[in-house]
């Protein structure tokens, strides 16, 4: 598979949030403001590249009836690694995820991607696959949480960015309205696909 | 059976080499990790006690007694001031209205007047519990003694915050107690 269509597959067809919709669970908590958007994105990216990386490694290796229990190793290891040395050199991440980092873990995207695509594919596809994938994703979370920080809470990256009468719609940063703005991103998202597809043909 | 054992036997050699690859990331992460700990309390120390004082962690050995019988208990530093013993330093963790518990640091010379108290972690509602960690609040500890039990006037609006933290405070005071007799 050529890497160029690996990377729009990851981003656009088969993005995880907006056409796949899984890892949801993260997605809507860790989406209150930019910054942890952002800092997720990055953990998954990494997680993501990791563990394709190593299963493509070993997918002659692994024999078929135990790859469940082996990805889950392979992934729960990376998720700690990760963790530590975020919580030795990136405190202020470490901070923001909070319990998210280690639900990484238990993430279906990371699992889906072992699944369907580094177990049978090569070492240089299935890292790029990461790659796409994490950036589809982390891509979805940052403009999600851009419309819930900008709307619910006047602030991007944290800086105010009305003035002081701007009263900021509550529910955008509440769990109701992760639900409803992300609800309408796919929809739109989805739409704009369509149509290019069909306009392709 | 011959294929089960094999399967065993690959599952547990993915699992060692994890173990091995994890090992190896605490040992390069863990020293980093206990300073960056250390820094944020030491912080918090110089501010209840001043500059000029020096901070130790209490002996793992005694500070693993205390925790048997008082387990909320985070950490304990002893405060010298040059050569002598001059108070001590109590972390306590304990229940507020966040999902994550509040973890105070008490203050106290040795003879249990507080010095001073800091809420150091917290989860608590942002511009309503989160004022407990401002000094209006947590000078309201200061001067009261370890021999009866602490009370202030509570945050209004943020009844739960406070009542942690003093519920904080005063395990603080018990450990200190204890840990005079001792």
């Amino acid at each position: 598979m050529k890497l160029s269509k690996i990377f729009k597959n990851g981003i656009i067809n088969d993005n995880p949030i907006f056409v796949q919709l899984i890892g949801m669970c993260s997605t809507l908590a860790v989406t209150t403001n930019v910054t942890n958007s952002l800092a997720m994105g990055l953990a998954v990216i990494a997680v993501l590249v990791g563990s394709n990386f190593v299963i493509s490694l070993l997918r002659h290796v692994i024999p078929d009836k135990i790859r469940i229990p082996a990805f889950v190793v392979v992934i729960a290891t990376f998720v700690t690694i990760i963790e530590m040395f975020m919580k030795a050199y990136a405190q202020p991440i470490y901070q923001a995820l909070g319990i998210f980092l280690p639900l990484i873990v238990v993430n279906c995207i990371i699992l889906a991607r072992a699944e369907a695509f580094a177990f049978k594919n090569g070492i240089i596809p299935s890292i790029a696959d990461g790659l796409a994938v994490g950036f589809g994703y982390t891509i979805a979370l940052v403009i999600l949480g851009s419309i819930r920080e900008i709307f619910g809470a006047g602030t991007f990256l944290g800086k105010t960015l009305f003035g002081a009468n701007f009263q900021p719609a509550g529910i955008f940063v509440a769990p109701a309205g992760a639900f409803i703005v992300l609800g309408l991103l796919i929809g739109v998202f989805n739409f704009v696909r369509n149509k290019k597809a069909s306009s392709e043909v | 059976m011959k294929e089960t054992i094999k399967l065993g036997l690959i599952l547990f050699i993915i699992t060692a080499v994890s173990a091995g690859v994890l090992a190896i990331s605490n040992n390069l992460t863990k020293d980093k990790i206990a300073e960056i700990a250390m820094a944020g309390s030491i912080e918090a120390l110089k501010e209840v006690f001043g500059e000029e004082n020096d901070f130790k962690a209490l002996d793992e050995g005694r500070l693993d007694e205390i925790k048997k019988v008082n387990e909320s208990t985070e950490e304990i530093f002893e405060v010298y001031s040059g050569e002598s013993l001059s108070g001590y330093a109590i972390k306590i963790s304990s229940k507020g209205f966040g999902k994550t518990n509040l973890i105070t640091l008490t203050g106290f010379s040795l003879d249990g007047n507080i010095i001073g108290m800091r809420l150091v972690e917290h989860s608590e509602t942002e511009g309503i519990g989160s004022k407990a960690t401002l000094p209006d609040f947590t000078d309201r500890f200061q001067g009261k003694n370890a021999s009866e039990e602490i009370t202030v006037d509570t945050i209004s609006g943020a009844t739960i915050t406070s009542k942690g933290v003093m519920s904080g405070v005063n395990e603080a005071r018990k450990v200190f107690n204890e840990q005079l007799s001792n």
